[in-house]
């Protein structure tokens, strides 16, 4: 899941751009679709195979999976949302500095970054910082923050630099063309990079449970530990739907709050 | 090791020692990479020239391409067990299916790229379609097709240490054997290693990626 | 060694060609039929939408037609293999489309390639295309397309459309998207290229003038591709068919008309005529040039030098006018074709 950062960033940005217009496009109904057959399917796949045995009734009962699903998604939405409290300002006031060091050594830090394994990183924070869910979170926000990062940057810095000059000619302030041009211009890519760190925190909430953080991934692990297919085979169903879920929530949101015109 | 400082030469004794099994899991790294991206590469390259000038099947290989990449890698290779087992064919077959977006997605965009007036001027020399296609339009098309291999390899690699717990090969085994010794002497050591191994495996491959798009790129391409 | 032999033109027929996209809509090419003589330079002039390049592109089946025959050389074209059928007919179009990845000498060779030329003789004829567009081979043969300005490049494109010798030629507005002067002088380039040629060519255009400084025929197309008046320049220029036709000359059809008649041809003034000005006209010149030179001199008739410069005689402005009128008189549109 190495550079999900730069892959996804990319990739998501180029397929959300020209789906504005149309409200029912494929991948907004062949989403829910998927997930509902997925889910749908396992039901009835488990339904099917009559009462499940004693070291797999552990796992596959409402209660349990239901608090495994929360702590997932409280983790990847809350490691999400202080990524964009970071990693926004941040992209401002790095896609304005026109110090060459400063960029040089951010983008540095990038690199290495997408090329740095997320396993490595959360095992590693174990190690160091402890086992455990602020552990967990630390992580997963140093891991998802260089898309937000690299989407706010570019989304400011590929900004027609003939449209910051007429806005300054007509006397706005710095502060007026960023809140007024640069950040509604900026949307729509900031947007796809907060939509990639959201699918790729739900991905790496997942190997969070090495750490004892919780979440589906422990679903998964139970059932491979202990050899009950059945249970790993849920606990990665369900944890797929819930990316594929996450993604699809953000991408109906991108295109609401896509400044019209763009 | 958490509140205790670093000894450098401990790291160095541990190097030493293991230097052997390290190379050869950084080489098994390697080659479970190259294998699966080879494998998608023949998929996703030939996908991408089935359906580049068809808006349907386009969309439709792109969406698929894309759930995958949105599975995470953990639940992927879970579901690879019951049917795969454990080990190298689960790795290689989750990794080539991640690598297929990036691949596939930038053999559609190259491939659309080139611009129309070469294609009509090539089919207006006399060129048959499968010639239009191997001898202009791939081409072409080459250097963001690399650039989509090598997005997968980048991508592969670091999978590919999440593999190592599903007793797939690699430099992933030495982060997870990191995590089972948690508290022991050389938890660190073995995380440290792995990790970083695993960062200069995909920072050689990418340089490998930048020599290969130089040599293979004709340079009335190159900017 | 150059050689310059050269495949001369074939016939070209079309005959009720249709093609329309969806049923629905008009015809873009409705009915189409048209006799080109071997060696002929036809343009199709119209404005844009018109069909004229669908009706360029159905000769080598890019497009293919809906209905209707297309013959070259005796022969029915959608019988045939287009890629085939194709390695025979040069195309240029307003693009160029070169080949980015290939070198000059690539680009030219793809077509002697696709035919099994060997290396040694397509080399020769790349050699032999380079010096005819006025490319010195040495240094352009290994340059790449984006190294090339634009009217280099569209160079190229004329020389690897002549790559196989192929006895006709399309071309889509070839020199559209060059600089006016470039353009001009690609136009003479062209012409006289064609003189030792003698290919078939079928060549589209919007604009009127360049359709008579190049074609030996003139075909004015309206809507669906329809002719409204197929004729030679002078033609045209002197009895325009209808309004239509009339608003594509646009103003000054009498100077456009002087541009098509050689000085040799009006009756000149004994060479005593000629005022002691500095200005001089060629009997190869053409009449809008004498009158150019006339103006100059203050209206007063200027000398008439023959190739070897020796002065045969004066014109004057009535000498012009008046071969004019005998111009228009004597090419009656009965006569023409």
């Amino acid at each position: 899941m190495t550079n999900l950062a730069q892959t996804q960033t990319q990739l998501l940005s180029v397929q959300t751009a020209p789906s504005q217009k149309r409200f029912f496009t494929a991948k907004r109904f062949l989403t829910p679709l998927l997930i509902v057959v997925a889910l749908g399917g396992l039901l009835i796949f488990l339904a099917a195979r009559g009462e499940p045995d004693k070291i797999e009734a552990f796992a596959l009962n409402w209660p349990y999976m239901l608090a495994r699903v929360w702590e997932h998604t409280v983790l990847a939405v809350s490691a999400t949302l202080l990524v964009a409290i970071i990693a926004i300002p941040a992209g401002i006031i790095l896609s304005h500095t026109h110090n060459r060091w400063v960029r040089g050594f951010v983008l540095g830090i990038a690199n290495m970054g997408q090329a740095t394994p997320a396993v490595g990183v959360i095992i590693l924070f174990a190690l160091i910082f402890g086992i455990g869910i602020p552990t967990a979170i630390a992580a997963l926000v140093i891991y998802a923050l260089l898309p937000v990062l690299r989407n706010t940057m570019v989304g400011i810095s590929q900004i027609d630099a003939s449209v910051i000059e007429s806005a300054r000619g007509m006397g706005m302030t710095t502060m007026q063309i960023l809140r007024r041009v640069e950040l509604p211009l900026a949307v729509p890519v900031i947007l796809a990079g907060f939509r990639t760190a959201l699918v790729f925190s739900v991905g790496v909430a997942t190997i969070a449970t090495f750490i004892n953080a919780g979440g589906l991934g422990e679903v998964i692990i139970v059932g491979l530990k202990l050899s009950r297919p059945a249970v790993l085979v849920t606990g990665a169903i369900v944890v797929s739907c819930i990316a594929l879920l996450m993604d699809w929530l953000a991408g109906l949101a991108e295109d609401h709050l896509r400044p019209k015109g763009v | 090791m958490s509140g205790k400082g670093y000894d450098l030469g401990l790291i160095w004794a541990f190097l030493a020692n293991k230097s052997e099994e390290i190379l050869e899991l950084t080489g098994q790294h390697i080659v479970v990479v190259i294998i699966s991206v080879l494998i998608a590469a023949v998929m996703g390259v030939g996908a991408g020239i089935l359906v580049w000038n068809k808006p349907t099947g386009r969309g439709f290989v792109i969406a698929v391409a894309g759930v995958i990449l949105t599975i995470p890698s953990m639940a992927m290779l879970a579901l690879m067990i019951p049917s795969l087992g454990l080990g190298w064919v689960p790795t290689v077959v989750a990794l080539s299916l991640y690598s297929l977006l990036p691949i596939v997605r930038n053999t559609i965009v190259g491939l659309r790229e080139v611009s129309p007036a070469v294609l009509e001027s090539a089919a207006a020399m006399g060129m048959t379609p499968l010639k239009v296609m191997f001898a202009v339009q791939i081409p072409i098309a080459w250097p963001v097709i690399l650039t989509g291999l090598r997005v997968a390899t980048q991508l592969a690699v670091g999978i590919a240490a999440i593999a190592a717990y599903v007793a797939g090969p690699g430099m992933g085994t030495y982060i997870f054997k990191g995590l089972s010794m948690l508290g022991a002497k050389n938890a660190l050591n073995f995380a440290l290693t792995g990790t970083i191994c695993v960062i200069l495996i995909a920072l050689v491959l990418d340089a490998f990626f930048i020599l290969i798009t130089r040599i293979t790129t004709s340079r009335g391409l190159r900017d | 060694m150059i050689k310059t032999t050269s495949t001369s033109g074939v016939g070209i027929t079309l005959e009720n060609v249709s093609k329309s996209y969806n049923s629905s809509a008009p015809a873009a090419v409705d009915n189409f039929s048209m006799n080109i003589n071997p060696g002929e330079f036809i343009m199709l002039v119209g404005p844009s939408g018109c069909g004229k390049t669908t009706t360029m592109k159905m000769i080598n089946r890019i497009i293919e037609p809906t209905s209707g025959k297309i013959i070259i050389d005796g022969q029915d074209v959608l019988s045939l293999n287009p890629s085939f059928l194709r390695r025979n007919i040069g195309y240029v179009i307003q693009q160029i489309g070169l080949f980015p990845h290939m070198t000059i000498a690539e680009n030219i060779s793809v077509v002697p390639n696709l035919l099994g030329w060997s290396k040694d003789k397509t080399a020769d004829r790349v050699e032999e295309l380079l010096a005819l567009v006025e490319l010195d081979g040495g240094s352009f043969a290994r340059r790449y397309p984006k190294e090339l300005s634009g009217g280099q490049q569209q160079r190229v494109g004329v020389a690897r459309a002549l790559a196989a010798d192929p006895p006709v030629m399309l071309m889509d507005e070839p020199f559209g998207a060059t600089d006016p002067i470039t353009r001009e002088k690609l136009q003479l380039e062209f012409l006289r290229l064609q003189e030792s040629m003698h290919k078939t060519i079928v060549f589209v255009t919007h604009d009127f003038d360049e359709a008579l400084k190049l074609g030996d025929r003139i075909a004015v197309l309206s809507a669906g591709s329809q002719i409204v008046q197929f004729d030679t320049p002078a033609n045209i220029l002197s009895n325009p068919a209808n309004e239509y036709v009339s608003s594509f000359i646009g103003q000054g059809a009498a100077l456009k008309s002087l541009a098509l008649i050689d000085v040799a041809q009006a009756k000149l003034l004994p060479a005593s005529a000629a005022t002691s000005s500095p200005h001089s006209v060629a009997t190869f010149d053409n009449l809008r040039t004498a009158l150019d030179r006339v103006v100059l001199a203050g209206g007063h008739p200027v000398a008439v030098l023959d190739e070897a410069e020796r002065v045969v005689g004066a014109i004057g402005i009535e000498e012009i006018s008046d071969a004019l009128g005998a111009d228009v008189r004597n090419l009656s549109p009965e006569k023409a074709v």
